[in-house]
């Protein structure tokens, strides 16, 4: 007898690699996908909360979608449509969504779930944290019941949208504060292991060659991110929002070590910062709260993330 | 032979710093103009003492001249878990022949610029009160720095507080000026430092050596190593002789051109050393970071400084 799914919540602002991320998600045997959740992030809500409908209906699925927040919850809506186009996947040809948007807020919808999976609710989030730092504020108990965030963001070196901070934390630094200090167990996906998690071009044509709408799709959003990562010293496309989902599935695949890592939400520079100890003599009273993800095997993250896109020609 | 590089030693001996004038003084690359003290490791007093008692073991004849009691803002901060309660515990050292000058340290800096006829090289081994004080005081100066080649900061992570290193921690407003002065600026952080082990087996053979000089080495290196051996390094990290290997052998250390900017503010970030190394501020560089050396290289530059106080000392070519 096949082990229990387990259930799943992902938090996502689609985005071309939240997509890629959400493939892996919608047919992924070890996983039930309880719902998914949009947020503001690389484009707006409109467009995350549709373009989640629209991969999940490419992959032949219909999962629940929540709204969630338009916005971060304080400052300035900031999105990333110079990486994910004007649509927020890139114009690359995916069907309209099949299915509507379902009832209820984003948080409402963590708060019911993580009730009915109580200790047993992993949430993977892919965007700015806004939904999940409105639902830690509207239901302070959410801590209890949940069982783990994974989630892609922050970077403990250098950032990718200003040089101290990654997108998805700067774009909602109050709301990855309350995340990070909720007490809930952490696993962080950030710039630190995704540039290492890049696919070549190479790799993306052999997963274009497989010839599934699903891994024609794919490739298609991954090929753009060569060109634009060249800046960030990496040979290929770094798979973002996938290592984090690719983290839930098989972990061992990655390397991390655990560590107390903080947001800086003030500072005249460092705004959306993820600050770690994990490299510093001087360790943080408040001890460790994250699992920070610094490797991966790439050789064995991109067979068998090409394995599972791969799996959709199998019905 | 070329003429050598004339320098300004700005410290908190402290006996990473000390080391660094070890290796300033036995190199013909270097011609040692004037030597400043700064708060840091320890009090003013104290680092000023170990100035003077450096400087008479090494034979460093140069002016002195004490810093500012305190930082720009805010209180002075010591170190006495790495360099003990004198900044610099460990071997008898000589009682001073060498004295403090009677002028401020950013002046005597001033008057080595202004006497001098080509640009002088500032290498900063504490926190940055002195050099940005200079800067405030006489920017009309600014065209006599050479380059500034410092240890202070680090782009990926800081050591007395999770984002920052102990030199800009200290007086992250100075480091602010400093970054920000337009002066070429040459970073020996954490990214690199931390990587300057010097081990165990290392200080054996500079104790093997057999001279005064060498012998001291060997002491510091043990006392040095004791903190850090608690910490789990292998070695102990000679961070302020970094900033002055890159000036008399750049060719051992791995550099990248970025912008840095200090924080001053912030919740967890102050006096963190931010790098753009992206390219994503729209700031052209202002520093040569160095993230990465020759181990053995750096080692043999330490131990063949350390051998030439058995011949007489520097060896002018």
């Amino acid at each position: 007898m096949a082990e229990k799914r387990r259930p799943v919540i992902l938090d996502c602002d689609p985005g071309i690699d939240d997509a890629v991320a959400l493939l892996l998600a919608a047919h992924a045997p070890e996983l039930e996908l309880l719902a998914v959740t949009a947020v503001a992030g690389n484009v707006g809500l409109d467009k995350t909360s549709r373009n989640a409908r629209r991969v999940l209906t490419l992959a032949g699925t219909e999962v629940p979608v929540h709204a969630g927040a338009a916005g971060p919850m304080f400052g300035e809506v900031v999105t990333a449509d110079e990486v994910h186009g004007a649509d927020g996947l890139l114009g690359v040809p995916t069907p309209e969504p099949a299915f509507p948007l379902s009832e209820g807020a984003a948080w409402d919808v963590m708060w019911e779930m993580a009730l009915a999976h109580s200790g047993e609710l992993e949430i993977v989030a892919t965007g700015p944290l806004t939904n999940l730092g409105i639902a830690l504020t509207k239901y302070p108990d959410l801590p209890e019941h949940v069982k783990r965030i994974v989630l892609m963001g922050g970077a403990t070196d250098f950032g990718n949208t200003t040089p101290a901070a990654e997108y998805n934390i700067y774009a909602d630094p109050e709301a990855a504060d309350l995340v990070f200090r909720s007490g809930i167990p952490i696993v962080m996906c950030g710039l630190d292991v995704t540039h290492k998690a890049y696919f070549t071009q190479e790799e993306i044509d052999r997963l274009e060659a497989l010839g599934t709408p699903q891994a024609v799709f794919a490739a298609k959003t991954m090929g753009f991110g060569v060109e634009w990562h060249q800046k960030f010293l990496v040979p290929g496309a770094p798979m973002h929002d996938p290592c984090a989902m690719m983290y839930a599935l098989e972990p061992e695949l990655f390397t991390g070590v655990r560590c107390w890592v903080g947001v800086e939400c003030q500072g005249r520079h460092t705004r959306g910062r993820t600050v770690t100890d994990a490299y510093s003599d001087a360790k943080s009273p408040h001890g460790p709260n994250v699992e920070l993800i610094t490797g991966v095997d790439r050789d064995r993250f991109v067979d068998h993330l090409t394995a599972r896109l791969a799996a959709y020609g199998t019905p | 032979m070329t003429r050598p590089i004339p320098i300004l030693l700005d410290g908190d001996p402290g006996h990473d710093d000390a080391m660094a004038w070890m290796l300033a003084q036995s190199s013909p690359l270097l011609e040692i103009r004037g030597v400043t003290s700064v708060c840091g490791n320890q009090t003013i007093d104290k680092t000023t003492y170990n100035a003077q008692r450096v400087m008479t073991l090494l034979g460093i004849d140069a002016p002195l001249a004490k810093g500012r009691p305190r930082p720009l803002t805010g209180e002075p901060m010591a170190a006495p878990s790495v360099h003990g309660d004198s900044g610099l515990d460990g071997p008898v050292l000589p009682e001073p022949v060498v004295f403090p000058v009677d002028l401020p340290a950013c002046a005597l800096m001033a008057k080595v610029l202004e006497e001098s006829a080509e640009p002088v090289t500032i290498v900063p081994t504490g926190p940055l009160t002195n050099v940005a004080s200079l800067l405030l005081t006489r920017p009309d100066l600014k065209g006599k720095i050479a380059g500034i080649s410092m240890m202070g900061g680090g782009v990926t992570h800081g050591n007395w507080t999770p984002a920052a290193e102990f030199n800009i921690l200290v007086d992250p407003e100075a480091a602010d000026l400093v970054f920000r002065s337009g002066v070429s600026i040459t970073m020996a952080g954490l990214d690199v430092t931390e990587q300057a082990l010097v081990f165990p087996e290392d200080f054996a053979a500079i104790r093997a050596l057999g001279n005064p000089v060498a012998s001291v080495v060997a002491d510091w290196l043990e006392f040095f190593y004791g903190f850090h051996r608690e910490l789990g390094y292998a070695g102990a990290p000679v961070h302020d002789a970094v900033a002055v290997a890159a000036l008399i052998a750049p060719e051992l250390f791995h550099m990248e051109e970025m912008y840095v900017v200090v924080e001053t503010g912030g919740t967890y970030c102050r006096g963190a050393t931010i790098g753009d190394r992206y390219h994503l501020s729209g700031h052209a560089p202002n520093a040569r970071v160095i993230l990465g050396l020759d181990r053995a290289g750096f080692v043999g530059l330490l131990t063949e400084a350390a051998a030439s106080y058995g011949r007489g000392g520097k060896e002018h070519g």
